[in-house]
């Protein structure tokens, strides 16, 4: 999933104290599982609003933010609050809050979310890095991305620094490198493994911005 | 060929020391150490902003060294150059007359003073090593031709303090393969560690081998050494018993150990040359240099 955080209070108090009229649009996906956009937080987010003698128009939780015309659909029955509101406050994901910045070109679109990373939930709304989307997956060699979870995209193995196999920038984390060294030893493909060299990566393929085509 | 290169071949012990470029624009202090040290060692590292801090760059320190007829290792890091900038920069340092060098992966910004910087890590010390045979061999890393081939020595390093140890050993015949010529260490304080390394590196013909030492000076350097230096693991033992001691005590027994390291090193044919790693001054050198001599006769 896409790992979001509610930005700080403060900066959200900031950017949104020159208005007076909102309307509220969370996410039902990712931004639901983290906590982020799902009802119970666009309801708390209302009642504050309402708190600081501000009106709230509207509100609605997207399906999936990120699909352009299924949203566009959705946001049809809520034009007329939506026309009341000074500014929409989108608590998603980027890709989430760029979905209804392209419908209302001239009213300010805000997000309250910053975000982070696509990863795993551990447990409840813990979350892991696991992939940089980084357009070349390497998991059938190593099991666990290296790309994102080794600081350094060391792709043959560890660096020097790790200490009791613990990563030298991050020492609350294992290294990548050795749980990828162990899944490769129980495989048994150390050896195959080390008959190569892995890379140079291709990181042309992670270039933004992406774009893919439907295939004909 | 160079120097360094030259008598690690013909199995002569060599001894290199380490300096940290300034940080800032006057390079008057290493012009003076350069000078006398051109007479102790064998040859001159030059770090590449280690520890991720901020400083002049290897290559023009390097050359300042040439300058002097002090042979420098430029060493480089994969933290703050693509390929594109690794290869452009490795063609000027050859067109400089820099032979040596000492590559690595390097330190993650997060240790160093620019802590927000974007790490660029676009390969890894393996695929650096590659790259530079390629150049050797006249082709860039995506094996364009160029105008002619470097004539590199090639260095990587290795860390024989790590546990496990396994993938470091397994990184170490990767980059062998890879083409390096000589290995350095990461700084030695337990001798087993060593004994432990070399039982596999032995395994394969014509490793050289550079072990890394430091001269302990201070309660507080030894600490900042066992917490700060990414890579290092420095013996409880070793922490207790030099925080018995004096300050005073300290300096003769870093020097004492430094040199009792070395001497036991040479005696089991553990090394072929000795990295005198973080020195503050020259005098520390000297000192060590002369307490090997007198102990060896």
């Amino acid at each position: 999933m896409i790992v979001t955080k509610q930005k700080d209070i403060q900066e959200i108090v900031n950017q949104i104290e020159k208005f007076n009229s909102f309307f509220l649009i969370g996410c039902s996906e990712c931004a639901t599982l983290c906590g982020t956009g799902s009802e119970e937080t666009i309801l708390q987010l209302k009642e504050w609003i309402e708190s600081q003698h501000k009106k709230v128009t509207g509100w609605f939780i997207a399906k999936t933010g990120c699909q352009i015309l299924g949203t566009k659909k959705e946001l049809n029955q809520y034009k007329k609050a939506i026309d009341e509101a000074q500014c929409i406050l989108v608590l998603s994901c980027g890709a989430g809050t760029q979905t209804i910045t392209e419908f209302f070109d001239s009213k300010p679109v805000i997000p309250l979310n910053d975000t982070l990373f696509i990863g795993n939930m551990r447990r409840f709304r813990e979350f892991e890095e696991k992939c940089r989307a980084c357009g070349e997956c390497y998991l059938i060699f190593t099991g666990v991305c290296v790309v994102t979870l080794c600081p350094k995209s060391m792709l043959n193995g560890p660096c020097g620094g790790y200490r009791d196999g613990k990563c030298e920038v991050n020492q609350k984390m294992k290294c990548a490198w050795i749980t990828a060294y162990n899944i490769l030893e129980k495989r048994g493909l150390v050896d195959s493994f080390y008959d190569g060299l892995l890379g140079p990566k291709d990181w042309s393929k992670s270039n933004s911005p992406r774009y893919i085509e439907k295939e004909k | 060929m160079t120097n360094l290169k030259k008598k690690l071949m013909e199995g002569e012990i060599v001894f290199t020391v380490e300096m940290t470029p300034p940080k800032g624009p006057d390079v008057t202090s290493i012009v003076e150490k350069l000078k006398e040290l051109k007479f102790l060692t064998d040859a001159v590292n030059f770090t590449d902003n280690p520890s991720a801090k901020m400083r002049m760059c290897s290559m023009s320190a390097c050359k300042i060294s040439l300058d002097l007829g002090f042979e420098p290792v430029l060493q480089m890091s994969c933290r703050d150059r693509n390929r594109i900038a690794i290869q452009s920069d490795l063609l000027g340092a050859h067109a400089l007359g820099i032979r040596n060098l000492l590559v690595m992966t390097g330190d993650h910004p997060i240790w160093g003073d620019h802590k927000e910087a974007k790490a660029v890590y676009d390969i890894d010390s393996s695929i650096l090593i590659k790259l530079v045979n390629n150049l050797n061999n006249g082709l860039d890393i995506n094996g364009n031709k160029l105008n002619g081939k470097t004539d590199f020595f090639i260095g990587a390093v290795v860390n024989p303090n790590v546990d496990p140890l396994l993938p470091q050993l397994k990184r170490f015949e990767q980059k062998l393969k890879m083409g390096a010529q000589f290995f350095q260490t990461q700084m030695i304080f337990e001798l087993e560690k060593l004994e432990r390394f070399m039982d596999f590196a032995n395994k394969f013909n014509n490793i050289k081998i550079i072990v890394g030492i430091i001269i302990i000076k201070t309660k507080k350097m030894l600490h900042f050494i066992a917490e700060k230096i990414p890579g290092v693991v420095v013996p409880q033992w070793l922490i207790d018993k030099v925080n018995a001691l004096s300050d005073k005590d300290v300096e003769k027994f870093g020097i004492e150990f430094a040199s009792n390291m070395i001497l036991s090193i040479i005696d089991k044919s553990l090394a072929h040359g000795f990295h005198i790693m973080a020195i503050s001054k020259v005098e520390d050198v000297k000192n060590l240099l002369s307490f090997i001599k007198i102990k060896k006769e």
